[in-house]
């Protein structure tokens, strides 16, 4: 998709959840401060029928699976307004160019899908960094499509803005990657082959087939009116051998196989090496209008345009260099901090960007840097205000020079 | 006449309920004393199992918010260090924060000694895992030596005091646990002349202790280094990660082995005969005198329950080797 403006912005896809959103499903008792954060955040992001949330909300605590599922869609529609309202932090009124529901209606970008993929069992926790952790689920048997997980929260989504909506969809190499590859690997275990060869071979084998089902998931939604797929590899560059590379884009390309939307790719977090060992194989992904990635979390916080400045950005001169004339997403917030940077560094991250890569103005995205959902909503909130004013200034910036 | 010895590799992983209450201590609704006292007896059944299943050294996991990534002591305790971005640990869904080296590297000779369970050194056998000289000049962001040698030296240098102290404290074994030699992505593998700066280093961070040593290869493949790893690595054991590094590959060697036959990130659980068909072509390839029954690498890439399973099957196939 090529909007018609320079630098159009978006969010990646989760947003942190209101503690009215999650007490009901812990059993736990909503206090003043969530009926309060429910209302000033209502009137703030001016969520229409925000009476009958607080209304609901005064029950405080045995809410029936109705009431919850009724709690939930507002936070969708919170979501939602969080997007269309973004820069009025900064008095702007301009809103995302891309929405989405923050990801609300799910647990998180991999519970969701396998909790209703199935072959699947959860497992227990296990820690990812500092005291945060993911329910990792194990793969028994072979994974077998059971229901649409996505198809209820788009239509809800769609229903509710009149912006453009971008869905993200977790793809097969994260769901692999995360979980438990017992079934495969027993079944490899005995193969008279290398181990790197077993190991990997147990690796494709199960994102092939999670590809087969991702894709039947995506078909629904295109048919039900989605035209903006966002593929979220987080992991795409977990395994780093050239062909678990090779194995990313093939994923992706069984993934939208026989499918016509228009196809984006996240990705985050690499490993000290960068985003360079996803190339060439990254652009076999031939589906694939823009790639969005993390870049403010490697970035200083002072102000310039040169090489020295911005060294978070220096793995964009890779798409230059392989003659990339397609869209890029650039993470310009880091979202593993509270700490933010000014109006005018994101404003010369984005110049930066675009010096660069010498793309299109039109085809460079503003995000942050990934999903939003580990901030408290007003940093969150702060970070997708500073994403659209940033953007605002790049354009009068590059207006005027 | 091989003895078989059985020991973890690294940092473990933690229990649900010390899980959980990492998270209530983040939310407010337990204080430190409340999340030290969920570590503690973490450890304590973490050590009990390891006695349980005839472990040869004993490991506290490293496990406490003291190891929040396997680098946090070095970021938050040496000086001319200091945390930066956080980047993804190799093969995992792992991250650490990039030590940031701005100045001259140095040690108060007590990081580490600080940040283990100390009350467990007293009966001897205690083993910790730290990072090799490699891996850290790797993964570090490094603007004050400019220099990849004086970096390494640096590193090493200060881990040298640290070496010291555990020595003198009564830490048994020191593993260095080293993904960034073999875990290259699609780098080159090291070449000789850098092989043996590498030994150096070592040699370095172990000059003047009484400490017992490994060299730990994780993430990846070592067949490019055998069999120079033997002669260049100055430490008692050499480790491999058998599901990366064919057995087969191995040459003869007087070293002792630490055999990482049991897969630290699948719960598939392999069978004692088939831990022990890898164990014998270890010891048919090299002969070793000493072959140290482990997980291929830490076992927090699993949940706990999962990661017990793996070290009590490692108990088994102790068992069934003897002493041979």
């Amino acid at each position: 998709m090529n909007l018609s403006r320079s630098f159009p912005t978006q969010e990646i896809g989760s947003l942190p959840k209101f503690s009215w959103r999650t007490k009901p499903f812990r059993q736990m008792r909503l206090e003043d401060a969530d009926l309060v954060s429910a209302k000033v955040w209502g009137d703030k992001l001016q969520v229409p029928a925000r009476d009958e949330l607080l209304k609901l909300l005064s029950k405080r605590a045995g809410f029936t699976e109705e009431e919850r599922l009724a709690i939930v869609d507002f936070s969708l529609l919170y979501a939602i307004r969080m997007g269309e309202t973004a820069g009025s932090g900064l008095a702007l009124r301009q809103g995302l160019d891309l929405v989405w529901s923050g990801e609300q209606a799910r647990t998180e970008m991999y519970e969701t899908p396998v909790s209703n993929i199935g072959g699947f069992e959860f497992i227990g926790r296990v820690r990812s960094f500092d005291n945060k952790y993911w329910r990792m689920a194990s793969i028994r048997s072979p994974p077998a499509y059971r229901n649409n997980y996505h198809v209820d929260e788009l239509l809800f989504t769609q229903k509710h803005t009149r912006r453009k909506v971008k869905v993200p969809v977790t793809d097969a190499i994260t769901i692999m990657a995360w979980s438990d590859n017992h079934y495969y690997t027993s079944k490899w275990a005995k193969e008279k082959v290398s181990p790197l060869e077993r190991s990997f071979n147990a690796r494709r084998e199960f994102t092939l087939d999670l590809a087969r089902i991702i894709r039947k998931v995506i078909r629904e939604l295109i048919a039900r009116g989605a035209d903006e797929v966002q593929i979220d590899i987080p992991a795409a560059t977990q395994y780093q051998s050239r062909e678990d590379i090779g194995l990313v884009a093939e994923a992706f390309n069984e993934t939208t196989k026989g499918l016509a939307a228009t196809f984006s790719v996240h990705s985050c977090f690499p490993p000290r090496v960068g985003y360079g060992m996803l190339f060439p194989e990254i652009l076999e992904m031939k589906k694939c209008e823009r790639f969005s990635f993390e870049y403010g979390n490697r970035d200083g916080y002072g102000r310039g345009v040169s090489d020295e400045a911005r060294p978070g950005f220096a793995d964009l001169k890779l798409f230059r260099e392989y003659g990339y004339q397609k869209g890029l997403g650039v993470g310009v917030i880091h979202i593993h901090t509270d700490r933010l940077p000014s109006v005018d560094v994101v404003a010369d991250r984005v110049l930066y960007s675009a010096k660069v890569t010498e793309l299109d103005p039109r085809l460079l995205y503003v995000n942050p840097d990934c999903g939003l959902r580990t901030r408290r909503p007003e940093v969150a909130q702060s970070m997708l205000d500073l994403v659209v004013a940033g953007a605002e200034k790049a354009r009068g910036d590059l207006s005027s020079a | 006449m091989t003895e078989f010895k059985l020991s973890l590799t690294g940092v473990h992983a933690r229990n649900e309920a010390t899980i959980q209450a990492t998270q209530d201590w983040e939310r407010g609704r337990i204080d430190s004393k409340g999340l030290n006292a969920a570590f503690r007896e973490d450890v304590d059944s973490l050590v009990a199992l390891q006695k349980d299943v005839g472990a040869d050294y004993i490991s506290d996991g490293q496990i406490t918010v003291a190891w929040q990534d396997f680098l946090t002591p070095f970021t938050s305790g040496f000086a001319g260090v200091k945390k930066g971005a956080m980047v993804r640990w190799y093969e995992t869904n792992t991250f650490y924060q990039t030590p940031v080296v701005d100045g001259e590297i140095s040690s108060s000779g007590q990081v580490i000694w600080r940040r283990i369970e100390r009350r467990l050194t007293k009966g001897g056998r205690f083993r910790i895992a730290l990072p090799d000289p490699l891996t850290f000049s790797e993964l570090a962001e490094d603007s004050h030596y400019g220099n990849a040698e004086r970096l390494l030296f640096a590193f090493a240098e200060a881990m040298n005091k640290e070496l010291r102290t555990l020595g003198e404290k009564g830490v048994e074994y020191v593993q260095f646990s080293s993904p960034a030699l073999v875990a290259r992505s699609r780098r080159k593998p090291l070449t000789r002349d850098r092989l043996k700066q590498l030994g150096e280093a070592i040699r370095t961070s172990t000059r003047g202790t009484s400490v017992r040593t490994g060299f730990h290869t994780l993430f990846g493949d070592a067949s490019p280094y055998i069999p120079q790893l033997f002669d260049d690595i100055p430490t008692d054991d050499i480790g491999f990660d058998f599901t990366q590094t064919d057995p087969d590959s191995l040459a003869g060697t007087r070293k002792g082995i630490i055999a990482g036959v049991a897969d630290a990130r699948s719960t598939y659980l392999e069978s004692v005969d088939e831990l022990r068909g890898k164990v014998e072509r270890v010891l048919e390839r090299t002969g070793s005198r000493s072959i140290t029954l482990a997980p291929s690498s830490d076992l927090r890439y699993v949940p706990r329950v999962c990661a017990d399973d793996k070290l009590r099957r490692l108990g088994a196939l102790r068992k069934a080797l003897g002493g041979r």
